[in-house]
């Protein structure tokens, strides 16, 4: 009876939770709070007497440099690039797999079956301490190990090919742990109950049906992998991302396009490949929650079967050769010597810089410093992720096949019209490439042409990155919408505009939300891309302290930034769980 | 064969024995008390209502779940006292046949009619016949018999309903076990593949001198297929009686009275 009472007159408090509103004017107080960090209601933010430079930057397009002696440094960068990232998936990969079969519950039960009415599991051992190995690698951004490694390795393809490897390592350890737990077990049980092995039953009962899965978010990894090489170039660990941050820095924007055009091809045919393995597969592959535990790991899709016909399907079967021939030819192409892992020299400058980073300076002036780049840092990815959700949301329905293609909801009759969808669709699929192949740090740069520098340019330029990963995500959520609904309500005779209001939007929507704050957590590492050219927050203080030579400030630094994710981890989750009720 | 058990063989050890059990969920009792056996050579329906116990009886029998009361024998051994190996020896000899089939899609039809012997491998066989398949001779013979041999190499996931629980019957079959549980094993099939596949159950037990424990929803089959009833209403066991002695009103009885 009470509860009947409750649900006729809801409690004010309850009427609170529910209601949509109030989170609305969180979010424009956080952002007039984000803008005023940002010094946007105090002085003027736009340059404008770089507008001349800007504009030549932009023509400098029409004109890429294309003489064969540039060229072939532009060819050299670009298998430079591709080859870090192909050896740093490969790395990542196997601590993936090895660390995610260490760290995935299913497995350590199936070898330490707990025993009956035992009081303490003892699998949870081993499985609590890999997990907890695990975190930290996680919690540091590619471009702080690249940092740190550099420290160590100087200019060696190991420096790239390790930091990719490691982060991703760890995170995809996490993933396919989590994976794992998630297939469904009943065939395993049946395997076992039958008196097989615990590790048999593994592999036929349970491996096989979590493979797709695997495979599909290994290949999402894999177009990461390709900006966050560019990325780690742009630090110094060589590639298309250092020759695009040396022309840049001599100002010759034709060999900047050439070299721009380099890597919008490259990345542009991985997530081409990448986007037709995973959609022949039936899933996405891109975890929602990379690095928290959440209710809904994928993000809603509806699980189609995989594809058994067609490109896609032959690309598919084709995919794990055609990994492994890149991955001897990037071997071949860098030639990562090995041996300096062990060299004497490298254990030296390994021990040195270990013992410099303790013990980490904590002292009241540092925290202070902390207070402040954790505000900055707070403040730039609260502007930059307005910028890259509204900018995300308005272009992932013209970029999704289903709304703006023939025969889409969106597409209309006629041959013109069918043209313009085609043509709608290609542009905002490029703008969205170029938006994301470009490195963050590099449109930082760009952003420095017209506006001061300071947080705003970094924002700035880390939304509109964003913008062309979350619009990108966006619009294959909207591609592998349940398409019964829509149809349904097609069928009673609805127009367009009505089936995209009521049956895309509402449907859609949520997902967006999940998206957002997930990539919220992600743009909070990564503002220290932005942030280590000088925009400002944590990253701009590891620049600092790194020239001062001042390790033991870094590693407080380093702490700084990951009690900053992990609180952003947390109020990230627990928006999205209020979100969703 | 299939006709209340071998004659003099109640001196035998029986191959299930089930003294006084309970199994509880937490606060929901879904067995009580219940005390049978099963010979060599018997066919026993499990018959009762959704919920009436059933598959957490059937789960006893080969040993994926343990009683919370009272001692269940297999073979002669109680499954609660015996370490993981031997407790997997046992389980070798206990097939069973799930409604739900258990096939892994994207592996191939010959994999799976291997899980049966995945018991018999040690794990670097098993691993390897992942890559190249072990006892190929042994899967297709199982699968001649069962009616399907030509799709061997097809994956799992392109094969009908019917077909898959085909697989799922070979795989039992090439496992070779002394006792067949078979858990709703048509529930999900037509009528005309329900007949073949109950035939086929009845054909293993009768040419092998099996035994068979199958819960079936379908009371008809009970008469024509089985020679032994136990009916299960709310946990407790209701009657235990040879299909002969059975009669429609205690079959009634047992849907509907409560």
């Amino acid at each position: 009876m009470a509860e009947i009472a409750a649900t006729r007159r809801p409690t004010l408090r309850l009427r609170l939770l529910r209601a949509r509103w109030p989170w609305g004017i969180a979010f424009l107080v956080a952002l007039i709070w984000a803008l005023g960090v940002a010094g946007a209601f105090d002085r003027n933010l736009v340059n404008a007497r770089g507008f001349r430079l800007f504009s030549r930057f932009w023509a400098a397009a029409l004109s890429p440099t294309l003489d064969p002696t540039f060229l072939a440094v532009v060819i050299d960068a670009t298998f430079q690039t591709l080859s870090y990232a192909v050896l740093g998936i490969a790395v990542s990969i196997v601590i993936g797999v090895v660390g995610g079969l260490l760290s995935a519950e299913i497995g350590w039960r199936a070898i330490f079956p707990p025993r009956r009415n035992a009081p303490f599991a003892l699998y949870r051992i081993p499985f609590v301490i890999v997990r907890a190995i695990l975190v930290i690698p996680r919690a540091i951004h590619e471009v702080i190990l690249g940092l740190f490694l550099l420290n160590i390795f100087g200019l060696h393809p190991l420096t790239a090919i390790l930091a990719i490897g490691l982060h991703f390592g760890a995170v995809t350890a996490k993933v396919f742990s989590e994976i794992l737990d998630e297939t469904p077990q009943d065939t395993f049980d049946a395997i076992r109950a039958a008196g097989a092995p615990p590790l048999s039953a593994f592999f036929y009962g349970l491996l096989p049906r979590a493979l797709p899965n695997l495979t599909a978010y290994g290949f999402y990894r894999f177009e990461c992998a390709i900006r966050s090489s560019a990325i780690l170039g742009v630090i110094g660990a060589g590639g298309l991302g250092y020759q695009i941050y040396l022309s840049l820095q001599s100002i010759n924007y034709n060999e900047l396009w050439t070299l721009f055009y380099a890597l919008i091809l490259l990345s542009g045919l991985t997530d081409l490949w990448s986007s037709l393995i995973r959609r022949s597969m039936g899933s996405t592959g891109t975890r929602l929650c990379v690095d928290v535990a959440c209710g809904d790991p994928t993000g809603g899709e509806v699980p189609r079967p995989p594809v058994q016909t067609g490109f896609a399907f032959r690309l598919r079967r084709w995919s794990f050769p055609l990994f492994g021939v890149l991955s001897l030819f990037s071997l071949l192409y860098v030639r990562p010597d090995p041996r300096i892992l062990t060299a004497p020299r490298t254990q030296t400058l390994f021990a040195e810089f270990v013992a410099d980073l303790f013990p980490p300076r904590l002292d009241a002036n540092m925290l202070e410093t902390l207070l402040r780049a954790a505000e900055a840092t707070l403040a730039m990815s609260i502007i930059a992720m307005t910028i890259a959700a509204i900018g995300g949301m308005v272009l992932a329905f013209p970029a999704a096949r289903n709304i703006a293609l023939p025969g889409g909801l969106g597409g209309r009759g006629g041959r013109a019209a069918q043209a313009v969808g085609i043509g709608v669709l290609l542009v905002t699929r490029t703008l969205l490439l170029v938006l994301r192949a470009i490195p963050a740090s590099i449109w930082a740069l760009v952003c420095l042409f017209i506006l001061y520098p300071g947080i705003f340019p970094g924002a700035v330029a880390l939304g509109l990155y964003t913008v062309g990963i979350l619009g990108r995500l966006m619009s294959e959520t909207v591609e592998n919408l349940d398409e019964r609904p829509l149809r349904a309500i097609k069928a009673g005779g609805a127009t367009r505009s009505v089936v995209f209001l009521y049956g895309v939007l509402p449907s859609a929507i949520p997902q967006f939300v999940s998206y957002i704050f997930y990539r919220w957590e992600v743009c909070i590492r990564e503002t220290v891309i932005v942030g280590l050219v000088g925009a400002g927050g944590f990253g701009r203080l590891l620049a600092e302290q790194q020239a001062a030579f001042d390790y033991r400030a870094m590693a407080a630094t380093l702490i700084g930034i990951m009690a900053l994710t992990f609180a952003v981890d947390l109020a990230s989750n627990t928006f999205r769980r209020a979100l969703n009720r | 064969m299939c006709g209340g058990g071998l004659k003099g063989s109640k001196a035998l050890t029986p191959i299930f024995q089930l003294e006084h059990v309970s199994v509880r969920y937490g606060e929901v009792a879904a067995l009580t008390d219940v005390t049978f056996s099963v010979h060599s050579g018997e066919c026993v329906a499990l018959i009762g209502p959704s919920g009436a116990g059933k598959s957490t009886l059937l789960s006893l029998l080969n040993g994926s779940l343990f009683a919370t009361d009272g001692r269940v024998f297999v073979l002669g051994q109680d499954l609660a006292t015996l370490r993981p190996e031997a407790l997997r020896r046992i389980q070798r000899q206990i097939g069973t046949v799930y409604q739900q089939f258990h096939l892994v899609g994207n592996l191939k039809v010959v994999h799976n009619v291997n899980f049966g012997r995945l018991g018999y491998w040690s794990f670097p066989k098993a691993l390897f016949s992942l890559f190249r398949p072990l006892e190929m001779e042994r899967a297709l013979a199982a699968l001649q018999q069962v009616g399907i041999p030509e799709k061997i190499h097809a994956r799992a996931d392109q094969l009908s309903g019917g077909q898959q629980q085909r697989v799922a019957l070979a795989r039992v079959l090439v496992q070779d076990p002394l006792a067949i549980l078979a858990d709703e094993p048509i529930s999900s099939l037509d009528p005309k593949r329900s007949i073949d596949v109950m035939d086929m159950l009845r054909a293993l037990t009768m040419n092998n001198t099996k035994t068979l424990v199958a819960s079936v929803h379908a009371v008809e089959y009970v008469f024509t297929h089985f020679s032994r009833a136990i009916g299960l209403r709310g946990g407790r066991l209701i009657f235990d009686t040879p299909v002969s002695a059975l009669s429609r009103e205690m079959v009634q009885d047992l849907y509907y009275n409560e």
